[in-house]
C-alpha cells in the first residue's frame, strides 16, 4: 500500500472512530455545565447499545434502534436529574449506581430477548452518505465527507453547541447555572429546568454514542462492546476543558490512538499486542496531567443547588 | 449512677435503624419479582432459589463463604478511601495485579518451603496492589487528576496485563483459555475446613476486617482519615495532612485488593486465570455503597451479597434467569437506602 492511501486510510478511519467520544463527551459536558456531573456514561453506552441494537433488530430499521437508544439514554438522563437536582443526592454515588444498574440491563435484556446462540444476529451497519459535491473534492472528499450520517452529526452537533453556549442568550445563562447558581437564581433563570434539560438532553447524546457501537462497528451487541470508551469520554471532557470546540479537536486525538493501537496490531510491528491495546488508556493518563491542569471546570461541577438553604458557598 | 436522659429503649433504636435497610430490600425484590413475572418465571420460586440456595447445603454455604472472602476485600478497598472522600473504582485491576504479583512469586520460587513461599506470595499480592493503586494516588496528589477516572482506566490496563503474563510468560497450553502453569505447592493457602473445602483466606479477611475496624474507629490516623472525608477544609485549618491521607487510603485500598488477588489464586485457583476478578468489584462497590462507608456494616452486606451471588447463579443454571437480575437488584437496594435518608431529612 502505498503512503499517500496508506494517511488517507488512517484519517478516514479517525473520522469513525471518533464520533462515540464525541458524542458522549458533548453529552457530559451539556450536563457538567450546569453543575451535574455524570459518572454514569459507560452504563448509558451499554444499555443503549443493547437496546438499541434490540429495536433495531426486532423492528427491522436502524432509525427505530436509534430512537430507542435515546429513549433509554433520555431516561437514565432524566433518573440523574431527579435523584441530584430534586432530592440533593451526592452525584457520584448516583451515578455509580445507575452505571451498575444499566450496565447489568443492558446483558440482561440482550440474554433474555436472544438467549445464547451460535451464530450472533446481525443488523445492517450504517451506510456512507457521500456528501454531493465535496465528496468528489480530491483527498479532502474521501477524508470527511464519504461518512454514514452519525459522523456529520457529531461534527454539527459541536459547532451547533459551541454557537448555543458562547453565542446565545441561553447559552449564557446556562452557563451562569454552571457557574453560579445562586446569582443565576437570583436573575430570574430557571435553575431547576436548565439542569434536567442539560442532563437528560445529555443522556440522550450518551445513547447515540451506544447505539452507535452495534451500528457502525460490530452489527450485534456483545457485552464487552464498549471497552471503557464512556470512562474516556469523561477524560475527554477534561481535556477538552469543557469546551465542545476543543472536546471535537481532543477526539481526534483520542480517536487517533485508538486506530493507531489497532492498526498497529494487525500490521504486527514487534511489540506485544497487548501492550498496543494498553495504548489508548495509558495516553488519556498521560494527556489527562495537561489536561487537568489548564481545564476551566465549571465552578458547580459536581453539586447541588438548593435555594432554601442559607450559606451558599 | 448517673441518670441519662429519657432515650427510647435500645431495641426499638435497633429497628428504626434497621427500618430503611429492610424496606429498601423488599422493595428491591418486589421490583425484581414484578420484572421476573413479567418474563414469565416463577417469581416465588426464584425469590427462594436466590435465598436459600446458601443454606440448604454445606457445598452452598461454603461457596457462600468464598465468595464473601473476595467480596469482603473489594468493599474494604472501596470503603477505606470512601472515608477520605475518595472513589476507588479501580479495585479490578488491583485484584488482577494483586494475582500476578503472588503468581509471579508463586512460581519463581515454587521449590521454597511453605512457611517462607506463602507469606511472600501474600506479601507480594498485597504490595503489587498497593503499587496498582498508588499510581492514580500519586497522580491525584501530584496532579490534581480525578481519582474516578484514573483508577478505571488503571482496570483497563491490567486486563491487557493479565492477557500478557498468562499467554506469553508463563503459559499453560493445554487450559484452552489464558491460564499459567500452576504455582509452587507451598504457596497454596492450607485449609480450614476439608470438605467441602474451605481455605485460611476466610479467617484472613476477618482478620482485615477487624483490622481496618480498628484503624478507622479506634486510632488518630483513623480520625484523621474520617475528618478529612467529612470536611476536607476544616480538616487542612487543624493540621492534618489532606492529601497525603486521601493518597494512602487509595493506597491501602489497592493493597486490599490485592490481597483478594492474591487469596484468588492461592486459595482457589493455584494459577493465574484471565477472567479471575469475576464481577467482585462490582459487588463489593455495592456492597460499600449499601454499608453507606461504615467499616463495621461492610462484612455483613459483604455476607448477604455473596448470599445473593450464589443464590443468583443458582437461579441462572435451574430457571435460565439471567444473574445480572442480582445486580440490578443490588443497584436499586443502594438507590432505595439513600432515598430513605432525604425521606428522613425532610
Amino acid at each position: 500500500m502505498d503512503a499517500q492511501l496508506q494517511v488517507i486510510t488512517f484519517l478516514r478511519l479517525v473520522m469513525i472512530t471518533l464520533v462515540p467520544y464525541v458524542l458522549a463527551a458533548q453529552g457530559t459536558m451539556l450536563g457538567g455545565r450546569t453543575g451535574v456531573f455524570s459518572v454514569a456514561q459507560e452504563g448509558i453506552m451499554l444499555v443503549a447499545a443493547s437496546v438499541g441494537f434490540l429495536a433495531a433488530y426486532y423492528l427491522g430499521g436502524l432509525l427505530y434502534g436509534v430512537l430507542a437508544a435515546m429513549l433509554v439514554g433520555g431516561i437514565v438522563g432524566l433518573l440523574l436529574a431527579y435523584f441530584t437536582t430534586t432530592l440533593k443526592m451526592d452525584q457520584f454515588v448516583i451515578g455509580l449506581a445507575l452505571f451498575f444498574a444499566t450496565a447489568g440491563f443492558s446483558s440482561l435484556a440482550y440474554k433474555v430477548a436472544i438467549g445464547v446462540t451460535l451464530i450472533p444476529p446481525l443488523i445492517p451497519t450504517l451506510p456512507d452518505v457521500p456528501l454531493p459535491v465535496l465528496s468528489q473534492l480530491p483527498l479532502v472528499g474521501d477524508i470527511f465527507f464519504r461518512h454514514n450520517v452519525f459522523v456529520y452529526l457529531a461534527i454539527v452537533l459541536s459547532l451547533v453547541l459551541y454557537v448555543l453556549l458562547y453565542r446565545t442568550g441561553i447559552g449564557l445563562e446556562l452557563r451562569a447555572v454552571g457557574e453560579s447558581p445562586l446569582a443565576a437564581d437570583s436573575l430570574g433563570v430557571n435553575v431547576t429546568l436548565m439542569r434536567y434539560v442539560t442532563t437528560v438532553v445529555g443522556g440522550m447524546l450518551m445513547g447515540l454514542a451506544g447505539v452507535y457501537l452495534p451500528m457502525a462497528y460490530t452489527g450485534t451487541f456483545t457485552e464487552d462492546i464498549v471497552r471503557g470508551r464512556g470512562w474516556l469520554s469523561i477524560a475527554l471532557t477534561f481535556f477538552g476543558g469543557w469546551n465542545p470546540h476543543f472536546i471535537l479537536l481532543g477526539a481526534f486525538f483520542f480517536a487517533g490512538v485508538e486506530v493507531l493501537a489497532f492498526r498497529a496490531q494487525v500490521t504486527n510491528v514487534g511489540i506485544p499486542y497487548q501492550f498496543l491495546l494498553m495504548l489508548p488508556y495509558l495516553a488519556t493518563i498521560l494527556v489527562m496531567i495537561p489536561g487537568f491542569r489548564w481545564a476551566r471546570v465549571p465552578a458547580f461541577l459536581g453539586r447541588n443547588y438548593d435555594r432554601e438553604k442559607r450559606a451558599q458557598v | 449512677m448517673v441518670v441519662t436522659q429519657a432515650s427510647p429503649p435500645r431495641l426499638s433504636r435497633w429497628l428504626m435503624a434497621a427500618l430503611p435497610y429492610v424496606a429498601a430490600v423488599v422493595i428491591s425484590f418486589l421490583a425484581a419479582g414484578v420484572f421476573i413475572a413479567v418474563m414469565g418465571f416463577n417469581v416465588l420460586r426464584a425469590y427462594e432459589t436466590i435465598l436459600f440456595t446458601s443454606f440448604r447445603t454445606p457445598n452452598g454455604f461454603i461457596q457462600t463463604l468464598l465468595k464473601f472472602v473476595p467480596l469482603t476485600l473489594q468493599a474494604l478497598a472501596f470503603t477505606v478511601p470512601l472515608a477520605a472522600g475518595k472513589f476507588n473504582i479501580g479495585g479490578e485491576g488491583q485484584m488482577i495485579v494483586g494475582a500476578i504479583g503472588a503468581t509471579a512469586v508463586g512460581i519463581l520460587f515454587a521449590g521454597a518451603p511453605g512457611v517462607l513461599l506463602l507469606p511472600s506470595v501474600l506479601l507480594a499480592s498485597v504490595l503489587a496492589g498497593a503499587l496498582w493503586a498508588a499510581i492514580p494516588g500519586w497522580l491525584l496528589y501530584r496532579f490534581g487528576i480525578n481519582e474516578i477516572l484514573s483508577t478505571v482506566l488503571m482496570n483497563f490496563v491490567s486486563f491487557q496485563l493479565i492477557n500478557y503474563v498468562a499467554t506469553e510468560i508463563w503459559p499453560d497450553p493445554a487450559a484452552g483459555h489464558p491460564t499459567t502453569v500452576p504455582i509452587g505447592e507451598g504457596a497454596l493457602l492450607p485449609l480450614l475446613i476439608r470438605r467441602p473445602p474451605l481455605h485460611l483466606g476466610f479467617l484472613l479477611t476477618i482478620v482485615v476486617a477487624v483490622l481496618v475496624y480498628i484503624y478507622v474507629t479506634r486510632t488518630v490516623y483513623g480520625y484523621e482519615l474520617v475528618a478529612t472525608g467529612a470536611n476536607p477544609r476544616a480538616a487542612q485549618v487543624y493540621g492534618i495532612p489532606v492529601q497525603v491521607l486521601s493518597v494512602l487510603a487509595l493506597v491501602l485500598g489497592g493493597a486490599m485488593a490485592g490481597l483478594a488477588g492474591g487469596v484468588e489464586v492461592a486459595g482457589i485457583h493455584r494459577r493465574l486465570i484471565e477472567g479471575l476478578q469475576s464481577n467482585y468489584l462490582t459487588l463489593g462497590i455495592l456492597a460499600g455503597l449499601i454499608a453507606k462507608g461504615r467499616v463495621v456494616a461492610v462484612p455483613f452486606v459483604a455476607f448477604f451479597l455473596s448470599v445473593l451471588e450464589v443464590g443468583a447463579s443458582a437461579m441462572q443454571r435451574t430457571m435460565m434467569i439471567p444473574g445480572e437480575m442480582v445486580i440490578i437488584v443490588e443497584a436499586f437496594i443502594v438507590l432505595f437506602i439513600l432515598l430513605s435518608e432525604v425521606i428522613r431529612r425532610r
